[in-house]
């Protein structure tokens, strides 16, 4: 009986509402889908708000509409920090885009689980846009054998450096760990911040942690702790990784990274304060953005890879990194069209006009020669080629919970509140949760 | 009368001020310096607005070599206009609502006679004991069914129905202090209801709802909670949460990100600045809450 | 009869928009959060899972929902010397020593960071507070060379959040103790001047014990708003380093919105209601019985 009254209340007010001349938004959309053409409403929703980014996706939006007139896309933007609670909400709200942003690992896995991303092999298998995207980057949103998601890039972890800084402090570009090391004593002593680290998100330290893991821990003890209905932890590399990760940040970067931001820490670098930092290819195009670089920088910077560590377990020269791409909502009523969309997104012409303009390489076969990719980026891409494996972001590729026990111990780590052993047992604790949870 | 009364008030300061001189020069310091702590920031915030990143990290005390109201016309243009144009059709959405809703609460519950008006007062008024934050995950929920969700006119309803007992209670009191006298000729007159309500008790009421109206501003040009979670679309985004996004935008730009803060505080500080006497008078009136 | 059964009917319609906003979008809520704290559910797994007091043990169990209640204690003891304590010295001494027309220009600035949206307090602060931020060159001008994150360590991070909230609510609250100590009448100093009494004599005589209504009323707000404190963290730690500075209202979101876990965020959301009823029941009371004394 109450429950009838909730419901009646309910929907007097939304009679109310409507009444008001409000247009409600229910997502989703119905005028001509599903009949064949392509024609219809979807919504598309990515992670680059920046409006140097904005633009590029704005452009294509646009230029498919004009190319399909039936078609109306409605396209958001969010952070990078934002999206990761708003897919949530938008899950939680049955408003899950037809077309969303994902992080490779277990961050897309948990939607395919739930069966809120599409499979969309019969999309790529053998077919010609199939082999147009690189395999390494399909194959991170790869699942039980069928492909989930569309890379829109390849990225990867290199430290970018001043060129200046070095060769005022006499050191080359470290070939190994040790060399990476021994170099932050002559900086420091020119003056440098050797590494410009700032952690206020907890991801900076987690890509670190990406690349220590999976040098100190054999890839398939990894892949088994990483997986949500595996994970133990208890291989000792783990500890070895954080330990070397402390170790490092003590001695090359300035206390109080958890209070900075990844970007402020940037301003540093690129205003000629510090020596190097570890940042994504991706953003080759912020480190060269002359509305907020310096010119004295632009012709100062370079990058290496994390210089290996030898003797360790793990998988050498293991590149942290994975592209980005895009899931279609399982549940959508404009699959065909979502997809048609990628498919144009993901030609090579809109790829080629992606490296150009904002400088990510493609996963797109072809793209990189038609956009003639400056040299930082055909470097970077040559590395990645090379690279034997290429480990996702911890923090994405781990479930939830064994993510936000990462990223809180390695923080705690930062202010010498939890030794490596003690991060460790939180890591542990929660892997067991989830696994409880998960068989 | 009142030369009695204000001789010795001024008797007592002026002898106050003859005794306590250093201590007061150490007072007025004090207060001095209280004030250029509270306003220094601010300040800052405007002038940094100015500068370009490598000022504002290199020299955070200086003025920046160039006035670049470039920051401010970019902060513009990446939607904090819209934001604050947000704000306002929210603040002035709920503040119409919650009035309306809440007088002809008042209005029912002191003067029309309805039965169980006791339970009835109970259970309007007993919203006050309940806090948004707790009804978020089943709101969640409630939004979605109903279609408001990433609406507007849905987070006016939200501001409205959680501010309900509280201005309910406002007016409820005030209308319960008009004099009887006043309903009795409007009855002897011949009005109805409707009509002694919009023109004997609203006029009557006028002070209250002033109060009112600005404690629900200071309420929705604020909120956070419902506008994060219920709000999809960047164009929809209210000033609190839309900063935020504008921040997240704008990662490696805190020049313009300053701007963009500047230029959203300066609304309601203009209007506290004029309007300062509705502000006292209303702030204090919700303590009586 | 007829027409008076109408005339009720009619009378309902005044109250009825109330009731309907008030059933469907707060009652309703809360009366479901308590069904929805004793099950398992995400926004991945629609269906609700029962697991009874579960989510209860879990939340007890938790460090984090203990470090957030201590955070919200510690914000809500240092609100009330601040907000209520200080302000009242302030307001004492704006009425009682300063110049009349310097005294409302005071106010008025005291009063300015109460009128700013706290998200631009948060954003404006994060930067204030980072190691070469103004706040330690400010402390260097006294003296004091300090290079610490003060929104990034574990010991300093919540405690710069509510120095903060203190910074932007200080002025709101002195506002209000000047009208409670303007409506005293100034008889009563005078009384109190015959006596001999000094100004600090005078302000624990007069002053305190006629404000006293304000300052339990302003005890109870300061203290239910610091249990329910979410937007002054979410715009400037979210809760890092390490969970350090989570509070109650963040902790809800994180475990809905980030965790997975929305039955955990419910029993947290329980926690928030039962401790900002028995609030707002005292706040009640003491208004009821205020009532009946005067």
């Amino acid at each position: 009986m109450k429950r009838i009254i909730g419901i009646a209340l309910a929907l007097a007010l939304a009679a109310f509402a409507a009444g008001c001349g409000t247009n409600p938004d229910n997502g989703g959309s119905t005028d001509g889908g599903g009949t064949g053409e392509l024609t219809g409403k979807i919504s598309f929703l990515e992670k680059w708000p920046d409006p140097q980014y904005k633009v590029i996706f704005d452009k294509i939006v646009a230029d498919y509409i004009a190319a399909h007139p039936g078609v109306e896309i409605d396209h958001q933007a969010v952070g990078d920090q934002p999206i990761k609670d708003q897919l949530r909400v938008l899950t939680s709200a049955d408003e899950l885009p037809d077309i969303f942003f994902a992080w490779p690992g277990d961050f897309a896995k948990k939607f395919i689980r739930g069966g809120f991303a599409a499979d969309l092999s019969e999309y790529l298998n053998g077919t010609e846009w199939g082999d147009s995207l690189a395999e390494s980057a399909l194959g991170a949103y790869k699942y039980d054998g069928k492909y989930y998601g569309i890379p829109i890039n390849m990225n990867a972890k290199v430290f970018a450096y001043s060129k200046s800084a070095f060769s005022k402090a006499g050191v080359q570009p470290p070939t190994n760990y040790e060399e990476l090391l021994a170099s932050c004593e002559p900086l420091k002593a020119s003056g440098y911040t050797p590494i410009a680290f700032g952690n206020q998100y907890g991801w900076p330290a987690i890509h670190y942690i990406t690349q220590l893991n999976a040098e100190y821990v054999a890839a398939d003890v990894r892949n088994a702790d990483y997986d949500p209905a595996g994970g133990a932890f208890v291989d000792p590399g783990y500890e070895k990784a954080l330990q070397t990760f402390k170790d490092l940040i003590d001695k090359c970067s300035k206390p109080g990274s958890n209070g900075i931001s990844h970007e402020t820490a940037q301003a540093e670098l690129t205003n000629g304060k510090a020596g190097m930092q570890y940042v994504e290819v991706l953003e080759f195009v912020s480190l060269t953005n002359t509305e907020t670089v310096p010119e004295s920088w632009l012709n100062d910077w370079d990058f290496f890879a994390f210089p290996p560590i030898a003797g360790a377990a793990g998988t050498p020269g293991a590149i942290t990194g994975a592209p980005d791409g895009f899931l279609v909502n399982g549940k959508s009523q404009n699959i065909a069209l979502a997809v048609d969309f990628l498919k144009f997104m993901t030609s090579k012409d809109n790829a080629a006009l992606i490296v150009k303009d904002i400088g990510w390489p493609s996963p797109v076969a072809g793209s990189a020669e038609l956009a003639q990719a400056t040299p930082e980026v055909q470097k970077a891409v040559t590395m990645m080629s090379a690279a034997p494996e290429m480990a996702i972001w911890l923090d994405t590729e781990t479930h939830a919970e064994v993510a936000q026990a990462y990223l809180a111990g390695v923080e705690s780590l930062l202010n010498q509140d939890l030794t490596p052993a003690q991060v460790m047992d939180s890591v542990r604790a929660a892997a067991a949760k989830v696994k409880a949870e998960n068989s | 009368m009142t030369t009695a009364t204000s001789s010795p008030a001024k008797t007592r300061m002026r002898r106050s001020r003859i005794k306590l001189t250093p201590v007061r020069g150490l007072i007025g310091l004090v207060l001095a310096a209280l004030a250029v702590l509270v306003v220094f920031p601010l300040v800052w915030m405007a002038i940094s607005g100015f500068k370009t990143n490598a000022e504002l990290y290199g020299d955070p005390w200086g003025l920046p070599g160039e006035w670049r109201w470039h920051n401010y016309e970019r902060a513009y243009e990446y939607g904090v206009i819209h934001y604050i144009g947000n704000s306002l059709v929210v603040t002035i959405g709920s503040i119409i609502l919650v009035v309306l809703v809440s007088s002809f609460a008042a209005f029912a519950l002191v003067r029309v006679k309805i039965p169980f008006s006791a339970p009835l007062t109970m259970l309007v008024l007993g919203g006050l004991m309940l806090s948004e934050t707790v009804a978020l995950v089943p709101l969640f929920r409630i939004m979605r069914g109903i279609g408001l969700y990433n609406s507007l006119f849905g987070i006016i309803i939200l501001y409205t129905a959680f501010r309900v007992p509280f201005i309910t209670f406002l007016i409820r009191a005030y209308m319960l202090g008009l004099p009887q006298e006043v309903y009795d000729s409007a009855v002897v007159d011949g009005c109805n209801t409707w009509q002694i309500f919009w023109r004997i008790t609203m006029p009557l009421c006028y002070p209250i709802i002033i109060s009112a109206a600005v404690l629900q501003a200071l309420f929705s040009w604020n909120e956070f909670v419902f506008a994060l979670v219920f709000i999809k679309d960047d164009e929809l985004k209210t000033m609190p949460v839309g900063l935020m996004t504008l921040q997240s935008k704008l990662t490696t730009d805190w020049p313009v990100v300053f701007a963009g803060l500047t230029m959203s505080a300066i609304p309601m500080v203009l209007a506290f600045l004029f309007g300062q006497r509705y502000f006292v008078k209303g702030i204090t009136e919700g303590m009586g809450k | 009869m007829k027409p008076n059964t109408v005339r009720r009917t009619v009378g309902y319609l005044w109250i009825l928009p109330a009731l309907l906003l008030l059933l469907v979008f707060v009652y309703y809520p809360i009366v479901e959060n308590f069904r929805l704290s004793v099950y398992k559910w995400n926004a991945f797994q629609p269906e609700p899972k029962f697991v009874g007091l579960g989510n209860y043990e879990r939340v007890l169990a938790d460090p984090v929902f203990w470090t957030s209640i201590g955070n919200n204690v510690g914000y809500a003891v240092v609100s009330v010397v601040f907000q209520v304590g200080i302000a009242l010295i302030l307001a004492a001494v704006l009425e009682g020593v300063v110049a009349p027309r310097l005294r409302g220009f005071l106010r008025t600035i005291y009063f300015i960071p109460a009128t700013i949206s706290i998200t631009i307090v948060g954003l404006l602060f994060r930067i204030i507070y980072q190691p070469d931020g103004l706040f330690n060159s400010f402390l260097a001008l006294l003296g004091v060379h300090s290079t610490t994150a003060w929104l990034g360590e574990r010991e300093t991070a919540i405690w710069s959040v509510i120095a903060m909230s203190q910074w932007q609510n200080l002025g709101y609250t002195t506002m209000l103790f000047v009208v409670a100590i303007q409506r005293i009448p100034r008889e009563f100093y005078d009384a109190a001047a015959v006596d001999g009494a000094g100004p600090v004599r005078s302000f624990f005589a007069v002053t305190v014990p006629m404000v006293r209504e304000m300052t339990t009323l302003l005890m109870i707000v300061t203290i239910s708003g610091a249990f329910l404190v979410f937007n002054e963290i979410m715009a400037t730690t979210a809760g890092s380093p390490g969970n350090s500075s989570q509070v109650l209202g963040t902790w809800l979101y994180q475990s809905a919105f980030k965790n997975d876990d929305m039955g955990y965020a419910a029993v947290v959301a329980v926690v928030i209601f039962v401790i900002t009823f028995t609030a707002a029941l005292l706040q009640l009371g003491y208004g009821r019985l205020r009532r009946v004394e005067q």
